[in-house]
């Protein structure tokens, strides 16, 4: 999936927030094993820059998230009103 | 008084980027140190810490605490000496004596826990100067160790103590002390011990930097704070002996219960048993302004930097937001 893509899906106002929720997601998940390493990097660098809440950090926010947590993720979407986004994930699950 | 710094303990039973997800979230919050635990069974501390280095920017990092015994002092000053490679002039050393239980379990004998410590921040000292070891010490013996290379500064040795005798030497020899407790009564002595030991090695009390190292647990509603503060209280209660507990009003017939659950695997039963009493002399919990008050009075009686321990909250990341935000502006 095109990550990059679907994170431009996202009203700017509402990128804090997401990031914010998809972030928790990653730091509580059990499911640890199952981030990738380079991904892993991307989102510490992201952090470290201080773009985790830029479209560019949603985006390596979403594809985390829906790595350890898809349906957390998709109920977090559907909440946050972002069904356009849900639905583009949802094609490309 | 100097603005108290702030640090904040991690252990590394998570993998290296949870870890250093929150190192981010913390120096970003305005933590000024952080500390991870060193334990065989959990990550390593210094690959843990090394991640710290690459995605953080300004924080000081450090060993909270490593152990004389568990490696060679020269591999401990080794590592530190390399990370401060990574991140120059950041990097702390924090050793203690170590948990008897822990190296026993590796079969490692605990003797003379003071020389220990001692002689392995000197060798630490004399390696990180670039200088060559050599001695007969009582614990350590080196035959002209050197390091290959040289760290570009001074790196801070931090003693962890409890005891008496451990606070004066802290004192004495450290650049900082860590003192593992969370109780103003406990620090009060602390602080005084310590500073007796550096004014026998004609230093200020200011020249030393001292740590109040606490079990910690913040949150908006007082009851989650304690709910997640109290298993980490069991654990110190159960490790702790009689007169501590006495000293604290603690009933000791509570403790033993306690102990017992533990010992066969019954935490519900553990839990159940932890008192108000427990939880007031063993940790700091509550909303951040019940945190700010008991902080205020560990400044008062001379601390000058507070780490928050295990379990810090709830929620970690929300913690952090939320110490960073109501906590640590109104110490600056």
């Amino acid at each position: 999936m095109d990550y990059p893509k679907l994170a431009e899906l996202v009203p700017a106002e509402k990128l804090g927030p997401l990031s914010d929720q998809l972030l928790n997601f990653i730091l509580t998940t059990k499911n640890d094993g199952k981030m990738p390493t380079k991904l892993a990097n991307a989102m510490l660098y992201k952090m470290q820059h201080g773009a985790i809440k830029s479209a560019s950090g949603v985006a390596v926010l979403l594809e985390a998230a829906v790595t350890l947590e898809p349906e957390k993720t998709m109920a977090a979407l559907g909440e946050m009103q972002l069904a356009q986004l849900a639905d583009a994930l949802k094609g490309g699950m | 008084m100097a603005p108290l710094k702030f640090g904040i303990e991690f252990v590394p039973k998570e993998p290296y980027w949870k870890l250093a997800a929150y190192a981010i979230q913390a120096e970003n919050m305005g933590f000024d140190n952080l500390w991870v635990t060193d334990h065989f069974g959990n990550r390593n501390v210094y690959v843990t810490l090394a991640a710290a280095a690459i995605f953080t920017n300004k924080i000081t990092f450090g060993t909270g605490v490593t152990n004389p015994w568990m490696v060679n002092p020269v591999i401990t000053a080794q590592a530190i000496a390399t990370l401060n490679e990574l991140a120059p002039g950041r990097v702390v050393l924090g050793m203690g004596a170590g948990d008897k239980t822990t190296l026993e379990a590796v079969g490692i004998e605990m003797g003379k826990p003071l020389a220990a410590v001692k002689e392995a921040i000197e060798m630490f000292r004399k390696l990180t100067a670039g200088e060559k070891v050599a001695f007969q010490g009582e614990v350590f013996k080196a035959a002209g160790a050197k390091f290959n290379f040289k760290p570009a500064n001074k790196i801070p040795v931090y003693v962890g103590a409890q005891g008496p005798k451990m606070l004066e030497m802290a004192g004495k020899i450290g650049d900082g002390v860590l003192i593992n407790a969370s109780h103003p009564s406990d620090i009060e002595f602390a602080v005084k011990a310590s500073n007796e030991g550096a004014k026998q090695a004609g230093k200020q009390p200011s020249d030393l930097d001292i740590t109040a190292y606490t079990s910690f647990s913040v949150n908006e509603d007082p009851k989650k704070a304690i709910k997640a503060a109290t298993p980490v209280v069991a654990f110190i209660v159960a490790g702790s002996p009689a007169p501590v507990l006495e000293k604290h009003k603690i009933d000791v017939a509570k403790a033993d219960e306690l102990r017992a659950a533990l010992k066969v695997g019954d935490f519900p039963k553990a839990l159940a048993a932890v008192t108000p009493e427990m939880l007031e002399a063993f940790s700091i919990s509550g909303t951040p302004d019940m945190c700010i008050e008991k902080i205020s009075t560990l400044q008062k009686i001379g601390i000058s930097q507070f780490v928050v321990g295990s379990p810090i909250g709830t929620n970690v990341k929300n913690s952090i937001d939320l110490i960073g935000s109501k906590i640590i502006p109104h110490f600056k």
